[in-house]
């Protein structure tokens, strides 16, 4: 079994592996890759994206991205962490081999994972065979739906190439989103990672997340002027 | 995890259909064992009619049920899919046994592929939850035992009643019924209890450092970034109090298991054919509670990224 493993990851990097990596130093918790990301993919082959109640007491919807808060340590040495978090694009998706009609799955050729609406039966059970909550159940269509990477962009044929990249990503103001290949040491994304420690999330599961997070360097940096005056 | 009634009431009804299909299978192999006139007219069309009822409960899980036949594609890599195969294939076999007690036959190897097809049919619903391997309360072996033990248990409560319904007690020896009834409930009872102590002393592998790789002490969510909730609030959480999830553990204790027991010691001391009915009605009412809770106690590490509104 371990065998089998360590040769499949051996082999993986050869292929192609789109993802993002996202930069905690510089996200600003604006919310312009949820909009933006909502706004193209409500319009475009994954929607429409259902909106329940938009202009009520508690809207809800499908959303394929969320940028949520954290804070870490207490008064005054805190921390506030904006955290985007949409579909991490797994290298080995658990998502994938629990889906009983083969809706969910992940492409070969660029490794983004996949739904097909039109397969769906949902069922939900690949959501909860995410550890992450990247799926969300559209409640209208009753279908699975979750980050396509924008996979009708990034191969557009009528977009130019600088628009060739996802939604969210063209719209963050901060530049805290690097889309790229990961498996392409020459990449922006993967040179991100390798000199800026990028890391994955719940590493414990060995889901082998695609999109990686930077960590904070500013406040170390900081912390080291500081400790020299 | 947000527990559904749909699934509740499919994996109780099986279940129970299940163990059913068991005990007369055990009791026909190679002799006469029940009477054919009772295996034509009420034992199989019961486990029949509670299968059917179990399948069109399944199907208000779905979002799309009119699609529910793509289901069966992916047997290769997914227990659903294999679940979804074996059911009809079940539910067959179940058909072919009544056709073949119709005809006053005792095949032996119909009475052996349907227990077969039963203990099939309790893994691959048991495998279903017990293969997500970080939702720690199911990815136990203790899910697939505790599935078989009270179908089994739930069939021959069931069994028991058809035969003091068909036979009456007279001629059916109530002692006997509910002597084993006890045994497969007590045991039952060991299991569930051997789970909720596993349950408690669980560490979760998962943590917001873990979730979020922020490095630091204390780290909290201060935004889940939306305010009126998501699939991700509703589904994985069963939004229940502590109050009402430890009274919940209670009434499946006490109707489970407790009072089934005491009902089946009356039944043994009295002689009294009223108490196995008893025991029946309180351990399925009991066994609704308890797959609730299965539910309910499952704890999803993805509800790590939803604790807070703002």
């Amino acid at each position: 079994m371990s065998h089998n493993k360590s040769t499949s990851l051996k082999s993986t990097p050869t292929k192609k592996q789109l993802a993002l990596v996202i930069d905690l130093n510089v996200c600003v918790g604006c919310h312009a890759c949820v909009t933006s990301c909502k706004e193209w993919n409500t319009s475009g082959s994954a929607g429409p994206l259902t909106d329940l109640n938009p202009y009520g007491a508690n809207p809800n919807g499908a959303f394929f991205n969320r940028v949520q808060t954290y804070e870490s340590g207490s008064f005054p040495k805190m921390e506030t962490v904006h955290f985007p978090k949409s579909c991490l694009h797994c290298e080995e998706p658990p998502c994938v081999p629990v889906c009983p009609t083969g809706a969910s799955y992940k492409r070969a050729e660029d490794g983004i994972v996949l739904v097909d609406y039109d397969k769906c039966i949902g069922c939900k059970y690949c959501a909860w065979a995410c550890p992450y909550g990247a799926r969300e159940l559209d409640e209208e269509r009753q279908v699975m739906t979750k980050c396509t990477l924008c996979v009708d962009r990034i191969y557009s044929e009528t977009l130019p190439e600088s628009e060739k990249k996802p939604a969210c990503v063209l719209a963050c103001p901060t530049s805290a989103r690097i889309f790229g290949d990961i498996h392409d040491p020459e990449s922006e994304a993967s040179k991100a990672i390798e000199n800026r420690s990028g890391y994955k999330l719940m590493p414990e599961w060995e889901t082998q997340p695609a999109n990686h997070y930077l960590p904070r360097s500013i406040t170390e940096i900081i912390n080291a002027v500081k400790a020299e005056i | 995890m947000h527990p559904n009634f749909s699934l509740i009431f499919f994996t109780t009804l099986a279940g129970m259909a299940q163990g059913l299909l068991v005990f007369i299978g055990i009791l026909n192999i190679g002799n006469d064992g029940l009477p054919n006139d009772f295996l034509v007219k009420l034992a199989i069309p019961t486990a029949l009619v509670l299968l059917i009822t179990g399948l069109i409960a399944s199907m208000f899980h779905l979002g799309h049920p009119e699609r529910a036949w793509r289901a069966v594609l992916m047997w290769r890599t997914s227990w659903l899919s294999r679940e979804v195969i074996i059911l009809p294939i079940f539910i067959g076999i179940t058909c072919l046994a009544l056709f073949s007690a119709y005809l006053g036959e005792n095949n032996s190897w119909i009475w052996v592929s349907l227990i077969a097809a039963s203990f099939v049919l309790w893994l691959c619903t048991a495998k279903i939850y017990q293969c997500i391997r970080f939702i720690q309360e199911w990815a136990h072996f203790s899910t697939i035992v505790n599935f078989i033990i009270l179908g089994l248990a739930s069939g021959w409560m069931l069994l028991s009643i058809l035969l003091l319904i068909w036979f009456g007690p007279d001629t059916i020896s109530v002692l006997t019924l509910s002597q084993f009834g006890f045994i497969l409930i007590a045991a039952a009872m060991i299991v569930k209890l051997w789970i909720w102590k596993r349950n408690r002393n669980l560490r979760p592998k998962s943590n917001l450092n873990s979730a979020t790789g922020l490095k630091g002490v204390n780290v909290r969510q201060t935004s889940m970034g939306m305010t009126g909730g998501s699939f991700n609030t509703k589904e994985f959480f069963h939004h229940q109090s502590d109050l009402v999830i430890r009274n919940l553990r209670r009434i499946a204790l006490v109707l489970g298991y407790i009072l089934p027991l005491i009902s089946l010691v009356l039944a043994i001391g009295q002689d009294q054919v009223a108490w196995v009915f008893i025991a029946f009605v309180i351990q399925f009412s009991g066994l609704i509670a308890e797959r609730f809770l299965f539910f309910a106690d499952a704890n999803h590490p993805q509800n790590l990224y939803y604790q807070r509104i703002s």
